[in-house]
């Protein structure tokens, strides 16, 4: 006979609160509930703002995403006034997003995802005392040296947006900065350092040499080509992910969404791989069959969330947020929302990115396997490959004391919405105004996907079914669980939702855990 | 034996945690190993489980584990209607932990605006407010008397986020006994005695009153575009940003985010003005002094600065 487990686990190392509940029959999920147990009320604090105060108070959201918030609030500005940035403003609004996102990919996978390889419940495994050398809090030669090099590739957002994380130096029109030669330089040199160290230390080969990794067995051939290969953090990494299992759990609903992101300026030589005007192109994918995107298809459900009832779900146009609770309403569960496209739950991310522009590698081991733990981290390491080389050819094209803005008319009365991706995935702020203040906005953040909650129909969001099916050998323990919730780059900090003032609450005695 | 470090993310966004994690020469983990300073917890960080962490905080709020600094991230939530259960961790809300913890702690850290004077939730229906202050007026979540076992009250470190110098430089002087002398708001003299226009490449428009009224050019954005450089305290143009570069040197307006009223009511990027002087003026400065002042400072501005000829 099988016994039914229910654990509660609050999850660390996401940004953000976070907990889960499952119920495990014969050491196996059987269903899972994924908590957000935090609530800020953000949008709330938009509405009656100043028409650019999206600019200043949106990256707040998220200390990890702050400039892919002001990549999403700039551009649902400059729908809304027809603003038509300069190519060397889009240059560089590009270039320091894609720096946020090729530190936060290392700073995710080493600080936080792999942390979990040295779990005492890992101790007898051979890799074991190797894992515990790179990746022990404080202490591992790869933390180390995640910490050293990500610091500094941020230095490019300090030089082109004063700081990092929370600038606001885009704006409709443009950017309000004026690199210099100099600071180009710099930012250059910048980069040619981070890639350097990436290439010698996390690929152990070159970016080219990566990039003609282009199906599953190429992998193979790619980590047994050399010492160097197997050795490098990438690796490495995938020698431990494989030897524990990660490429067999978490695979989830198998569907992708991206939002597309990086517009190609004018006249660069960078080009897209579906020729849709952007580096990273949009769509969704149910498997590896991709269709074309239409922002108009997502809804939002909020049938077991802690917010008013909605009826099949809404567009963020006319989204509302209003906390609902009641100590006798047990169906609900968290303070995210349901997403859903099409009404089909999806991940984004990384992944999602690859599969909708059509990677091979990725298509070939989505095709063989579906969606894993170990794929999804594969995805995250190996990014930077596709980015670094367009923020060089960006970094050069670029003129010094150039043209970076383009005085847009004033913003008077308007809607818009301004779509992109974060590291961890789609991003979108959907935005009106109203003589000058803004009278609506909803955000739908990456994690709003990930974390998601059930919706009208009583399906799993994606995290939760992707928990469906793992094994756990120590309740006391769940490291499995870990693994999975962890490979969505979770950043809970941004299931943040806003309340009208002075509506009743009423008690809330949620959660239960 | 080393001191102990207990870093608790509330209300926040993770910001001052990734600026934490921006220190350079000695970087944060050097840092720590130079104080001595043993993390018990940081949540991004820590590798322990959840059954570990519970155990980790029975025993320091029991007494059997010293805690000199807690580090709060993030603003007390209290909503709704003072429940706290807009944030809570492992069924209770967060504030009562942080209630528990702040007893045992020599020192209690308000990391950020947001821990300091409640931020960005502070008027919200999340009913945000900081450790010690809510917005300018002392009290917040642990009230006017809380003193930390080291004697102390609350220090305030606020900024969105908190400069990474400040962060380590007061972890610093407390892991090593130095006492940080404080102002009124309980921020530390060292950091918050200078205004962030100080160190900005842009003083010299400034002196002269060369003001713009839109983005991408040279002159001070004090007048028109809403700066808070000369009413805001912080070393961002001391330090700068990954010893780099800084909000207003690159043009970009300083949102005042040091500031309890941070965010402001009103629009940003737009300075209210009186017959076209800022409504709110530096410190100690007479309105009429500084009418007289700034009109003749615009008549000597030098053509090089009018013509924005000056690189910044």
């Amino acid at each position: 006979m099988s016994q039914r487990v229910t654990i509660e686990v609050p999850v660390n190392r996401v940004e953000g609160d976070l907990e889960i509940r499952v119920e495990l029959e014969g050491g196996v999920v059987s269903n899972a509930w994924c908590s957000g147990t935090m609530y800020r009320g953000f949008e709330r604090i938009l509405v009656g703002r100043g028409a650019m105060d999206g600019l200043v108070v949106t990256p707040r959201v998220c200390g990890i995403c702050s400039t892919a918030h002001l990549m999403a609030a700039s551009r649902a500005l400059d729908m809304i006034v027809h603003a038509e940035p300069p190519p060397d403003a889009t240059r560089m609004r590009n270039v320091t997003l894609m720096t946020e996102h090729i530190q936060s990919d290392m700073r995710h996978a080493f600080l936080m995802f792999a942390v979990d390889f040295v779990n005492p419940i890992y101790k007898a495994r051979p890799l074991f005392a190797e894992a515990v050398r790179r990746y022990e809090p404080f202490k591992g030669q790869t933390v180390l040296e995640v910490i050293r090099e990500t610091k500094k590739v941020l230095e490019i957002v300090a030089i082109i947006g004063g700081q990092w994380p929370h600038s606001s130096y885009m704006v409709p029109g443009g950017i309000v900065s004026v690199p210099g030669r100099g600071d180009l330089r710099q930012c250059r040199l910048l980069l040619k350092q981070y890639r350097d160290w990436y290439e010698r230390r996390v690929l152990g080969c070159s970016l080219s040499r990566w990039l003609d990794v282009r199906r599953a067995s190429d992998l193979d051939v790619w980590l047994e080509e050399s010492d160097a290969h197997r050795e490098s953090e990438l690796g490495f990494f995938i020698r431990f992910a494989r030897e524990i299992g990660l490429d067999g759990i978490g695979k989830g609903h198998g569907n992708f969404v991206s939002y597309g992101s990086f517009e190609l300026p004018e006249g660069t030589q960078v080009r897209g791989p579906r020729r849709d005007g952007l580096l990273v192109p949009a769509g969704f994918a149910q498997g590896t069959r991709v269709r074309p995107f239409d922002q108009m298809k997502i809804v939002e459900h909020t049938d077991y969330s802690w917010y008013k009832p909605s009826e099949g779900g809404k567009h963020p146009e006319e989204g509302e947020t209003e906390p609902y609770a009641t100590g006798h309403e047990g169906k609900r569960y968290s303070w995210a929302k349901a997403p859903r496209y099409e009404g089909a739950p999806a991940e984004t991310g990384p992944l999602a990115e690859m599969i909708v522009a059509g990677s091979p590698l990725f298509a070939d081991l989505v095709n063989r396997g579906g969606s894993s733990v170990l794929v999804r981290e594969l995805a995250r390491l190996t990014r930077p490959c596709e980015l670094i080389p367009a923020m060089e050819m960006w970094l050069t094209e670029a003129v010094g004391d150039g043209t970076y803005y383009k005085a847009p008319t004033e913003i008077a009365t308007g809607e818009g919405y301004g779509l992109t991706e974060a590291a961890r995935g789609a991003l979108g702020h959907w935005v009106r105004i109203r003589n000058g203040f803004i009278e609506h906005y909803q955000i739908i953040t990456p994690t709003a996907w990930h974390a998601s909650p059930r919706d009208a129909s009583g399906v799993r969001g994606t995290t939760e079914e992707a928990l469906v099916g793992t094994a756990v050998a120590d309740p006391a323990n769940p490291v499995e669980l870990g693994h999975v919730v962890r490979s969505f780059d979770h950043c809970l900090v941004c299931t943040v939702h806003t309340i009208r003032r002075g509506r009743e609450l009423g008690r809330i005695t949620v959660g239960g855990a | 034996m080393p001191k102990t470090l207990y870093w608790l993310q509330c209300g926040g966004c993770g910001g001052d945690t990734m600026s934490a994690l921006s220190a350079e020469t000695p970087d944060l983990v050097e840092t720590l190993g130079h104080l001595d300073l043993e993390v018990l917890w940081h949540p991004s960080i820590s590798v322990g489980g959840h059954l570990e962490h519970r155990r980790l905080i029975e025993s320091i709020v029991n007494g059997k584990q010293r805690l000199d600094i807690l580090c709060v991230e993030g603003a007390v939530i209290r909503g709704p209607g003072g429940t706290g259960m807009y944030d809570k961790f492992a069924g209770e809300p967060k504030k009562n932990l942080l209630a528990r913890l702040a007893r045992q702690a020599q020192f209690v850290v308000a990391m950020g605006t947001c821990a300091s004077f409640g931020g960005i939730g502070a008027d919200s229906e999340v009913e945000a407010t900081g450790v010690q202050f809510h917005r300018a007026e002392k009290g917040g979540f642990l009230g006017t008397t809380f003193v930390s076992q080291g004697g102390t009250p609350v220090i305030n470190l606020p900024g969105c986020p908190c400069h990474t110098e400040v962060i380590v430089g007061a972890l610093t002087a407390l892991a090593t006994g130095e006492a940080l002398e404080l102002t009124g708001q309980q921020t530390p003299v060292e950091w918050y005695g200078l205004l962030i226009h100080q160190g900005c490449v842009r003083n010299e428009y400034h002196e002269y009153r060369v003001e713009e009224s839109d983005f991408g050019k040279k002159g001070c954005l004090f007048f028109h575009l809403g700066c808070h450089g000369p009413l805001a305290h912080g070393p961002c143009n001391k330090f700068l940003w990954g010893r780099r570069s800084s909000k207003t040197r690159v043009g970009v307006p300083c949102f005042g985010c040091t500031r309890p009223d941070f965010p402001q009511p009103h629009p940003f990027f737009y300075t209210r003005n009186i017959a076209d002087i800022p409504l709110e003026l530096p410190e100690g400065v007479d309105r009429a002094h500084y009418l007289a002042y700034k009109g003749m400072a615009a008549a000597a501005a030098p053509k090089r600065l009018q013509k924005r000829e000056t690189r910044v």
